[in-house]
């Protein structure tokens, strides 16, 4: 396994975790809202686990190395993709799980889609932003982001319980709607996230190659 | 002889400082030395040699080649010691030997270990209980334990104490002795650097002001000591960095070599004096302001 890969993953592997047994647990065992609460703090554990993998992060070491630019730059994003695939995968094989108890419908499968697709871009955003900015200048940015992410989600599902007409996310007239073809949406909405990463790789691969503000 | 590495017109734009133009075509099997005052670029224009940090004009070649077309090879080819070595602070010194052997084609483990035997560099050690010194000495045994053919360092000598210093220098002597490596190493000039360097290069404020073979340069460099009156008037304003004193005045001629025959007359008289000029001396000439 190449050692960069291995090294940075320790820290997203250990926040899949994390987020699988907490989160997770409720949403085996949990009714609703969880469905519609859990998932939001999916861009919260990614923005975590990168926070922590890019705090323990010396670039200025591998550049040393007779290892590419862009080749540090796709592990970077590959662990990203795969660590929110898996979370992905894991949160649709629950909500599989809960639909015949009505916990779960056909548009949560579109809902956590729509979810993860947001923090694989967010993550990517916030990935290039430490390599054209740097840490010291992104932690601010990613230490309120992953508060606000955090406040957002607990008003949420506050509001859920107490205000009785209070939107639900994952019963938004376009949510439902997709949600007739729940597979169709999910492969299309994959499909156009994939896209959008591939593009912000290909930004993060030169922002990395030509910054110097990460090293 | 082949130019391991040829640089063009080289132009590098920081906030507060800038490269400026900077070109240079250094020899293989020879030991170079840039040598230049505090802030003159001399790290910056390492970094961009190094294949570390991108330039904004300008070209750099390493055996014929860009780092934009071979960088994996290049790095592999390369020793690189930066000015202030940086490595993964919580982690021990043979885990570091392990993270990095996987990505050289070429990596001495065995060497690595024996290196760091001799620089009394333990490598049990976590990186952050290791003095700026032993990271100097770490970050010079991966330089030289993975095959390379150039070496590139930054002030190596800096924070070495005078065993370590000596045993460099010898060792920098040794590996450029079969005539296939190269050794390019910026320094301040009174760290033993300057001793063995066949090659100069003066940088000051982000630009080359001298390039010569040392030999060359220091011979054509004196210190001229003189009564008042003694020196034909057109020598002494020639003169640099000139001290006046109780009992005469010294100054400084990079033109020593022309002025041969018409200083034969007042050395024969005793009124004047030569002396040996050293790098450093040279070095104060050409930096503004000095």
């Amino acid at each position: 396994m190449d050692p960069i890969l291995r090294r940075s993953s320790f820290y997203y592997v250990t926040s899949l975790l994390m987020y699988m047994s907490l989160m997770g647990r409720y949403m085996l065992t949990r009714d609703w809202p969880v469905f519609e609460i859990m998932p939001l703090f999916v861009p919260v554990w990614i923005l975590g686990g990168l926070f922590a993998s890019e705090s323990d992060e010396c670039y200025a070491f591998l550049r040393t190395l007779p290892v590419p630019d862009r080749r540090v730059a796709r592990t970077k994003f590959t662990l990203i993709l795969s660590i929110v695939a898996v979370q992905w995968l894991l949160m649709i094989g629950a909500a599989l799980t809960r639909m015949d108890e009505g916990i779960a419908e056909p548009s949560t499968l579109v809902y956590v889609t729509v979810t993860c697709a947001f923090a694989l871009l967010a993550a990517a955003g916030y990935q290039i932003a430490v390599w054209r900015f740097g840490l010291s200048t992104m932690k601010p940015v990613l230490g309120v982001s992953i508060a606000a992410g955090i406040v957002m989600a607990i008003i949420h599902l506050a509001s859920l319980k107490k205000v009785d007409d209070w939107p639900a996310l994952s019963r938004l007239g376009v949510v439902e709607w997709l949600g007739g073809a729940p597979w169709i949406s999910c492969a299309i909405l994959v499909a156009v996230a994939l896209l959008a990463y591939r593009a912000l790789m290909r930004v993060g691969v030169r922002v990395k190659a030509s910054s110097e503000a990460h090293l | 002889m082949d130019t391991v590495l040829e640089a063009t017109d080289l132009t590098k734009h920081y906030e507060d400082f800038s490269l400026r133009g900077v070109s240079l075509a250094i020899r293989a099997g020879s030991i170079s030395g840039i040598f230049g005052p505090n802030a003159a670029g001399k790290s910056t224009l390492l970094k961009v040699l190094a294949g570390q940090a991108p330039t904004h004009q300008g070209s750099v070649q390493v055996f014929g080649s860009a780092y934009a077309d071979a960088e994996q090879d290049l790095k592999n080819r390369i020793g690189y010691v930066p000015q202030e070595p940086v490595f993964y602070p919580d982690k021990a010194v043979q885990w570091l030997a392990r993270f990095s052997a996987p990505y050289f084609a070429r990596w001495d483990g065995a060497g690595f270990y024996r290196l760091l035997d001799e620089f009394k560099v333990n490598p049990l050690k976590k990186v952050k209980h290791l003095s700026g010194g032993q990271k100097k000495l770490l970050s010079i045994a991966m330089a030289l334990s993975h095959g390379a053919e150039l070496l590139i360092l930054d002030e190596p000598t800096a924070g070495l104490d005078v065993v370590h210093r000596r045993a460099l220098l010898d060792r920098l002597r040794a590996f450029v002795a079969d005539g296939d490596k190269t050794v390019l190493a910026a320094s301040h000039i009174t760290d033993g650097l300057d001793e063995i360097a066949e090659e100069i290069w003066f940088l000051d404020d982000g630009r080359v002001v001298a390039h010569e073979d040392k030999d060359d340069l220091l011979a054509r460099w004196k210190w001229v000591h003189f009564k008042d009156g003694a020196l034909p008037k057109a020598i002494e304003e020639g003169l640099v960095r000139v001290k006046r004193l109780p009992f005469g005045s010294s100054g400084l001629t990079g033109d020593f070599l022309n002025l041969r025959g018409a200083l034969a007359g007042p050395l024969a008289s005793g009124d004047v004096r030569l002396d040996n000029a050293t790098l450093e001396d040279v070095l104060l000439s050409f930096i503004k302001g000095a």
